[in-house]
């Protein structure tokens, strides 16, 4: 059986999304979800047979803005903010890393029996690109650091952008027009998130959510 | 053409946000550029409905009867709202006039992309766009409480949307190799339906229902909702609730619109029936015991955001109903927000057993706000009795037996909670001194949407009511 290149990054990025459950430091996080902004984005060379002009420049945007700018910004905010760098999970560090095992496993059984045939040459994609989204939502649900959450929703998207460059070899139409769209959406996120992250910061003096819950019925 | 009219308020928005806060210009300049704007947006919407020009990126906008119908709500009610946010700038201190101008701005710009969007990714972006621009207005008062509702909304509404964006992908996965030159708009999908992959289209329909779900307020997705609107000001809150929550069902209905093409209305109809319900349920036990009067009006649109999304689901006559529900909701939704900005501002209060005698005190309020009451909670000249006897009807004629009779008693809940809290805000004593005097502009627009939501029920032009069949009858209703 061949291995290819796809796959093999591919695994790589499912090892991460593991290191994201287990992790205890936002920094990790931080690294973790830039690694996986590049591989993501790395992928749409690697898959389809030609790639246009426009196609090439909106994929090496998206690799600078996913690999590069986000995890940046989110580290001079921390960086600014002297935030607190533990991710204060709900649910602890063993069974995290449990949840984690059972996301693989999971999406590893579910994408078995969606069989989507235009990308059965790439074993490891859809699994990869539905745990990074559960990995996403693990991390909003589970963690109370505000900016690990935030780090949940970028994983998310991730998950999304792989989800949209390997369904779209058959179709071709998303890559170059919507993912682009996206990758703004992204940034305008990034903005309003560190505007508000600041002011939390500033306000409660801590980016603990639990601060955050005085609103309810 | 089409164009401008998204242009217009964004290019307004920036010279607000910008110019303004370089270089300091008196504030009575920008309040005076958001009612012109509101104006010239109207006027805009009027050409654009008489006219049915052709847009000039024509792969991603077009003018349809169901986002002219919004568009047309939406510019009303701002150029309304934006005469009442005059006034209400002047008696309440808010830190930044400039960006709270600027963002009620852009966030019409991005409104109007939403109704005019015809391509599914452009779409996603503009509703997106709408959550970005309307955060700054929810954290006006920069206090703690406002920050976490930003926070909340931000976040729950950007997960909630990244969803849609999911579901987006795998609609566009359905059309496979057979339509690869096919463009991805709305109408163009729908005009292929039949050839689509049923079962990536389901899964698709079902993530853009749950993410613009989300943005619409639909239970369960909805607990952002209450905290948002009550924390925003009260021009903003009426805006969030009137025309926002129509922009992220129009979302719903074009993806709607595409699975009645292809035959699959009883899957996404059945699914529209359980969340609508579910957000009436929602609705009844929170309304119950809210005590505070902002948030109860919150719970009464995420009630009739179920109404509606249960009246599309229903299908037929219900479609129409709800189209009208939407109509008149957000005439005397908004209406009800700005006299609750009217009564905060006069009691400085946001909770219920600190205000009273309403009928003494504010008299113009009074009216304004009773009436709206009597509007939203379905009494029979206004329209939501209409639009949701429609629905009734539809449902009973359908065979949903029980779902209708859940729906009718949650009404009735929603009624007696709704009138309980009503009344004690209008006449149980209270010895609070009123803070300020009811001026012209803060009460006659809660009157001229009153009025327009009361004509309405009696007289729709002939051109309006053509608008809204062809906006029903493009997914399967009538008013049969």
């Amino acid at each position: 059986m061949m291995f290819n290149p796809v796959d093999i990054i591919l695994s790589f990025v499912l090892l991460s999304v593991l290191f994201s459950f287990g992790a205890d430091r936002v920094l990790t996080l931080i690294k973790l979800v830039g690694f996986q902004g590049v591989v993501v984005s790395i992928i749409p060379f690697f898959i389809g047979d030609h790639m246009s002009t426009g196609g090439t420049v909106f994929t090496l945007a998206t690799l600078v803005i996913r690999g590069v700018i986000i995890p940046l910004s989110i580290f001079v905010a921390i960086r600014k903010g002297a935030i607190r760098r533990v991710v204060e999970p709900i649910v602890g560090y063993h069974a995290s890393i449990l949840c984690g095992l059972a996301v693989i496993i999971g999406t590893t059984y579910l994408s078995g029996r969606l069989d989507i045939g235009s990308v059965s040459g790439f074993k490891l994609l859809e699994p990869t690109a539905i745990a990074l989204l559960a990995t996403g939502m693990f991390l909003l649900m589970a963690r109370r650091n505000a900016i690990a959450m935030v780090i949940g929703y970028i994983m998310m998207e991730n998950g999304i952008y792989l989800v949209g460059s390997g369904l779209s070899v058959s179709t071709r139409h998303i890559v170059e027009f919507g993912i682009l769209l996206d990758v703004l959406a992204g940034v305008m996120i990034m903005m309003i998130m560190a505007v508000i992250l600041r002011n939390i910061k500033q306000t409660f003096d801590d980016v603990d959510t639990a601060l955050l819950r005085t609103l309810k019925d | 053409m089409v164009e401008i009219i998204i242009l217009t308020p964004f290019i307004a928005g920036l010279i607000v946000f910008f110019v303004f806060s370089a270089f300091s210009l008196p504030k009575s300049i920008g309040r005076f550029l958001l009612v012109l704007t509101g104006a010239v947006h109207l006027t805009l919407s009027f050409m654009l409905w008489r006219n049915h020009p052709q847009a000039i990126f024509d792969q991603y906008f077009a003018v349809t009867p169901e986002g002219m119908l919004s568009l047309l709500v939406i510019s009303l009610l701002f150029f309304l709202i934006s005469v009442y946010t005059v006034g209400f700038l002047k008696e309440s201190q808010i830190p930044s006039e400039s960006l709270f101008t600027g963002s009620m701005l852009v966030f019409l710009s991005t409104m109007t992309m939403v109704t005019l969007s015809n391509h599914i990714m452009v779409m996603w972006i503009a509703i997106e766009a709408t959550t970005l621009a309307s955060a700054p207005l929810i954290y006006t008062h920069r206090s703690a409480a406002s920050l976490e509702a930003t926070w909340k909304y931000v976040l729950i509404c950007s997960v909630g949307i990244a969803m849609a964006l999911l579901g987006s992908v795998l609609v566009v996965f359905s059309m496979g190799q057979a339509n690869a030159g096919t463009p991805i708009s709305f109408s163009a999908l729908t005009g292929v339906a039949k050839t689509l992959d049923p079962l990536w289209l389901k899964a698709g329909f079902v993530f853009i229902l749950v993410g613009y779900g989300t943005k619409m307020g639909l239970a369960p997705m909805h607990t952002w909702l209450p905290d948002a609107h009550s924390e925003a000001p009260s021009p903003a809150s009426a805006l969030l609730s009137g025309v926002l929550l129509n922009c992220a069902y129009l979302g719903i209905f074009k993806t709607n619109k595409i699975m009645v093409a292809a035959g699959l209305q009883d899957f996404s109809g059945g699914i529209l029936m359980v969340f609508g319900l579910l957000s009436i349920l929602a609705a009844a036990t929170f309304i119950l015991k809210q005590n505070e009067y902002k948030r109860m009006l919150a719970y009464s649109s995420i009630e009739n955001m179920g109404i509606i999304a249960f009246g599309t689901g229903v299908g037929g006559l219900g479609v129409y109903g709800a189209v009208i529900c939407m109509i008149h909701h957000s005439l005397i939704k908004s209406s009800l927000f700005l006299s609750s900005g009217n009564i905060l501002l006069g009691y400085g209060d946001r909770l219920i057993k600190n205000t009273g005698n309403l009928v003494k005190g504010m008299p113009r309020t009074f009216v304004a706000f009773f009436a709206g009451f009597a509007g939203i909670a379905g009494f029979p000249p206004f329209g939501l009795f209409i639009g949701e006897l429609c629905i009734i009807l539809a449902a009973f004629r359908a065979g949903f037996h029980v779902a209708v009779t859940v729906f009718i008693l949650s009404l009735c809940v929603i009624f007696a909670g709704f009138g309980n809290q009503v009344m004690k805000i209008c006449f149980e004593d209270c010895n609070t001194a009123i803070k300020i005097k009811e001026k012209a502009c803060m009460v006659w627009p809660q009157y001229l949407l009153l009025l327009t939501s009361l004509i309405l029920c009696f007289y729709i032009p002939d051109s309006l009511n053509q608008t809204i069949s062809d906006a029903v009858t493009a997914i399967g209703g009538g008013l049969r």
